[in-house]
């Protein structure tokens, strides 16, 4: 390597590493301000000069009025179920959509593409109109349903599906499996990496979204903790940035997680397509 | 939708035998039993998708209150009320337009150029793995954490960027700085998201490449504009017209760091719409003004994805 390319390097170094300090500050200014006592919170010190636990136990006492473990458990547990039910029911269309031939296989294929596009605020009236007519409005239903409709898995596994070889599934097909057992027995074991990469950016896409439960839910016992966080940041924690950002700490805890033991599945996600959920 | 996993193999017909036969009803059969796989998900899909597409078309044709339902047909008469600028619901909804394109333009460009040169550099540097990690990260944050941290940051008084500094910047509640707020908040959110499908595309460059443009005496700058770039122009391409869909579905930051102030300033056209149907409770109107924008989103998704194109072969 000759000495301009390593000085280069070095540079790209120095570089990144000072915008790596703009990208971390604001969350280690999180942390350190959960860590605060209230009356240290303007305080200006990026090392608090006291260091309490009082913030998360206030959060966590019945009775400030929030139910920060009930949005917690409720945002977990609709996360996860939803990551289940779409990778089962895009597991199984899209290796119909890949792997055998119907009628009709081509036109719900383009369908799928295209429903890609339609922006969320174009469903949001009639999917909130539906859930009121069904009387299902602030029940764990309207915050699971609306998405297991997921097309992006679809196209996420059906590219998957396209590249297992043919030969794998003659050689099932001579050994008298059928369809469902193709599927089952080859195509989902074949399949784990590339479903475990949509569970994870289904359960994040589901955990972190916004503006459906807030406009699908209203009762305190139904909210998730997106919205938990919204509203204690109008509400009681308005001015109170000790509670608030220890709260948002919480919040954040499932993801950092997913992010420091599964960031592979999800940048590989995110690079083979592209697409934002 | 689990039991209806564990009823298909019953039915199922084996595919090899089916093609000897050949017999009609096999085909069909076989057909049939493929088309199965797909239900779960067409269920999913016409209820969730396909329904409101067609139902939300309907409450745009009437008046709707969402408590006492439909109110009267309209017919086209909402969708012509956005055109009467003596409305206020035409005066909101292009206000709300306005704020719109005004965040898409101050937030794409960025999102498109600081990835792109992030990457790179990540791509030429060592450490890559540790970068990528670090400028990914805050992608997996929700908006409402990601909000209520930088409003944190980002108060007059005792806000740490404020403190870093030693100024007294309105931020949140004077313009231009409520707009730059948002667009950092947000730039600070997703560019990781754009530097991974970058990198992705640059770790596609052939070796052979860069090495001959070195020996040629190419300089860094050099090399990035006139053998990387090119190489990457469709995945610059496709984050133009990604990130020009994410941003002009602008919300929650808005709802969240300015309330869309100073004024309505910072109010975009969804924040319009949400108002419209759950505060001002016309949801026949506001079904209209959402039909609307996915209109125009689509039109310049289809324009910027042609020109693009062209552009990028």
């Amino acid at each position: 390597m000759n000495p301009k390319t390593r000085i280069t390097r070095w540079l790209a170094v120095i570089l990144l590493s000072v915008g790596a300090l703009f990208m971390l500050f604001p969350l280690v200014w999180m942390v350190s301000t959960a860590f605060k006592p209230q009356v240290d919170a303007f305080d200006g010190h990026l090392i608090p000069t006291h260091i309490t636990l009082a913030n998360f136990s206030a959060i966590f006492s019945s009775g400030s009025g929030a139910s920060v473990l009930r949005w917690l458990v409720n945002s977990l547990f609709v996360g996860v179920t939803v990551a289940v039910l779409v990778m089962i029911i895009d597991s199984m269309a899209a290796f119909a959509l890949a792997r055998l031939k119907f009628f009709g296989r081509r036109v719900i294929f383009y369908i799928v593409v295209a429903s890609l596009v339609v922006p969320f605020i174009a469903l949001l009236i009639p999917l909130y109109l539906e859930f009121a007519g069904a009387n299902m409005l602030d029940t764990y239903w309207v915050l699971i349903l609306p998405y297991t409709a997921n097309a992006f898995g679809v196209f996420l596994l059906y590219q998957f599906f396209l590249s297992i070889p043919k030969e794998l599934e003659e050689a099932a097909v001579m050994d008298g499996v059928n369809k469902f057992q193709l599927w089952w027995r080859i195509a989902v074991p074949l399949s784990i990496p590339a479903s475990a990469t949509l569970g994870l950016l289904t359960f994040m896409n589901v955990y972190n979204d916004f503006f459906w439960p807030l406009v699908s839910t209203t009762s305190q016992d139904m909210r998730t903790m997106t919205v938990g966080v919204q509203l204690m940041a109008v509400g009681q924690y308005n001015t109170n940035y000790s509670l608030l950002m220890a709260l948002t700490l919480c919040s954040v805890i499932p993801m950092l997680l997913a992010f420091l033991f599964a960031q592979k599945q999800l940048t590989q996600g995110i690079a083979t397509t592209g697409i934002n959920l | 939708m689990a039991l209806r996993v564990q009823t298909a193999p019953e039915k199922v017909v084996q595919r090899g035998k089916s093609r000897r036969s050949g017999s009609m009803v096999r085909i069909i059969v076989d057909q049939f039993t493929s088309f199965l796989f797909v239900v779960p998900f067409l269920i999913a899909f016409c209820l969730f998708v396909g329904y409101p597409i067609v139902f939300g078309f309907i409450v745009s044709l009437n008046h709707w209150n969402p408590l006492a339902g439909p109110l009267g047909f309209a017919g086209w008469s909402q969708y012509a009320t956005l055109f009467n600028m003596n409305t206020l619901a035409a005066q909101q909804f292009w206000l709300g337009l306005k704020n719109t394109v005004t965040f898409v333009i101050i937030s794409v460009p960025v999102l498109l150029v600081l990835p792109t040169v992030l990457a790179y550099l990540i791509y030429r540097s060592p450490f890559k793995t540790l970068f990528r990690s670090i400028y990914f990260l805050p992608t997996v944050l929700s908006v409402t954490a990601v909000t209520s941290l930088w409003t944190w940051l980002l108060q007059t008084q005792g806000g740490a960027v404020n403190n870093f500094l030693h100024a007294h910047i309105p931020w949140l509640v004077e313009q231009p700085w409520a707009w730059l707020s948002i667009d950092m908040a947000t730039v600070w959110r997703t560019l990781g998201f754009n530097l991974i499908i970058v990198y992705a595309g640059f770790t596609q460059l052939p070796q052979s490449t860069l090495e001959a443009a070195a020996l040629d005496g190419a300089g860094a700058v050099r090399t990035f504009l006139s053998i990387a770039l090119p190489q990457v122009r469709h995945v610059l391409a496709f984050i133009i017209v990604t990130s020009t869909i994410s941003s002009f579905n602008l919300f929650a930051q808005s709802l969240l760091m300015t309330g869309g102030g100073p004024g309505s300033s910072t109010e975009p056209l969804t924040m319009v719409i949400y108002n419209q149907s759950f505060n001002a409770m016309h949801m026949g109107s506001a079904a209209a003004m959402a039909y609307l924008m996915a209109i125009i989103l689509a039109a310049i998704s289809f324009v910027q994805y042609h020109l693009t194109r062209e552009r990028a072969s």
